[in-house]
Formats: structure tokens, C-alpha cells, sequence
């Protein structure tokens, strides 16, 4: 692969088809909600352009968020809020989906916007190509 | 280049349409932290996220940000 990242038009959206069923789907959550495993080091609240690793095993309860930007009364109760595997985990044993991907990806508060462009994201979509999953879904803060 | 397919949750649907993303819902009534709707309340986290997943295998929409209401 090219080490050139691709460049699209700022007009094309980057629709890439799903194949297959959600039953034999295997699910990646990807959020900008600065969550992160409570053994991982925390992120700067007031601009962090790194990201974190979730493992899939970890129960929700070992993880925790680090936030000054958004409403925290949904997720000091409950961190499905904004990072919903505890109900993916629910949806896989239905078998609705087939699972949940074996890692998982937060990012933090930035307002960087060139660099999260230039570096964050492309390192962590190289990392989520790795899990390889069927699918991602993006929550926000 | 093979991409993954994506689709968005998002509670700024006019600020998530700027980007275009490929596939969005839109919980209304939720604020920036309620991504899926109310703690401790997983029926209704799983009736968002299914709704989010089943845009996967609709039409193809991209850009397009898809509101529904849960309340």
C-alpha cells in the first residue's frame, strides 16, 4: 500500500458498502468520547490528539472517561452512554451480531484539526483495519 | 483500498451533516452525552444502536443524517 494517504474531494463522502448480515457481523465501536480502560494513563481534558485502546474482554466497569466538554449525568451512571458495548455484548448473545471486535478505540477533547487529520486518524484507522471488523459505529461525546 | 463500513451516532445532527458521513441517526431529544438515550436503560440503548446498524443494510443514503425520535 501506498504510504501516500489517499485524498478525496472534500465534496465525496467515503461510502464503503456493507456486505453480508449483522448476524454475521462483527461490531468495532469507535468514539470521541475520551473513554478509556481505568489502568490506561488518562487524557489531557483541555486537548488530547491521542487515542486509546479498549480491550473487547473488559467489562464496562473497568472503564472510565475523562471529559470537560460534554453532560456527565448519563455517564457517571452508565458509560453505555456514549460507549455502548456492554449492549453490543447484549446484541452478540442474541445473536443479533455475530460479536464485538476483539479491540475497541476512544479518541479525546481536541480542537487540533490538522493534526487529529494528519496523524490521529490515520494511525488509529491503520489500528481498526488490524481488528478488521465488519463494521464500525461512531458515537460522540 | 478496501474500507470498513461505518455509521454514525450522533446527538448534533446539523453539525455531523457538515462532514457528510456515510451513514447517521440521529436520536432526538438526547443532549451531547446521552449519545443512546438514558443511563441504565438498555432497551432503549438497544433500539438506538439496533436502528444504527440496520442502516448498514438500507439504501445507500451517504451524507444523509437520519432522525428519529425514542421518547
Amino acid at each position: 500500500m501506498s504510504e501516500t494517504p489517499l485524498e478525496l474531494s472534500r465534496y465525496a463522502i467515503p461510502y464503503t458498502p456493507f456486505r453480508g448480515k449483522l448476524e454475521e457481523a462483527t461490531i468495532c465501536l469507535v468514539t470521541t468520547a475520551s473513554v478509556r480502560q481505568r489502568d490506561d494513563r488518562p487524557f489531557n481534558v483541555e486537548g488530547d490528539n491521542t487515542y486509546r485502546v479498549i480491550e473487547g474482554s473488559k467489562p464496562v466497569a473497568e472503564l472510565t472517561y475523562d471529559d470537560a466538554h460534554y453532560d456527565h449525568d448519563c455517564v457517571d451512571r452508565d458509560l453505555n452512554c456514549v460507549f455502548p458495548l456492554d449492549r453490543l455484548r447484549e446484541l452478540a448473545h442474541e445473536q443479533r451480531i455475530a460479536g464485538v471486535a476483539d479491540k475497541h478505540f476512544s479518541m479525546g477533547f481536541s480542537q487540533a484539526l490538522r493534526e487529529l487529520r494528519h496523524s490521529t486518524i490515520p494511525a488509529l484507522v491503520r489500528e481498526v483495519e488490524r481488528v478488521r471488523p465488519s463494521a464500525v459505529l461512531l458515537t460522540g461525546g | 483500498m478496501i474500507g470498513i463500513p461505518t455509521v454514525l451516532i450522533t446527538v448534533e445532527p446539523e453539525e455531523s451533516a457538515q462532514a457528510r458521513p456515510p451513514r447517521a441517526l440521529a436520536p432526538l431529544g438526547f443532549i451531547v452525552g446521552q449519545s443512546l438515550g438514558r443511563p441504565n436503560d438498555p432497551s432503549l440503548q438497544k433500539r438506538i444502536i439496533t436502528d444504527a446498524l440496520e442502516l448498514l443494510l438500507g439504501p445507500a443514503r451517504p451524507g444523509e443524517v437520519i432522525s428519529r425520535e425514542y421518547t
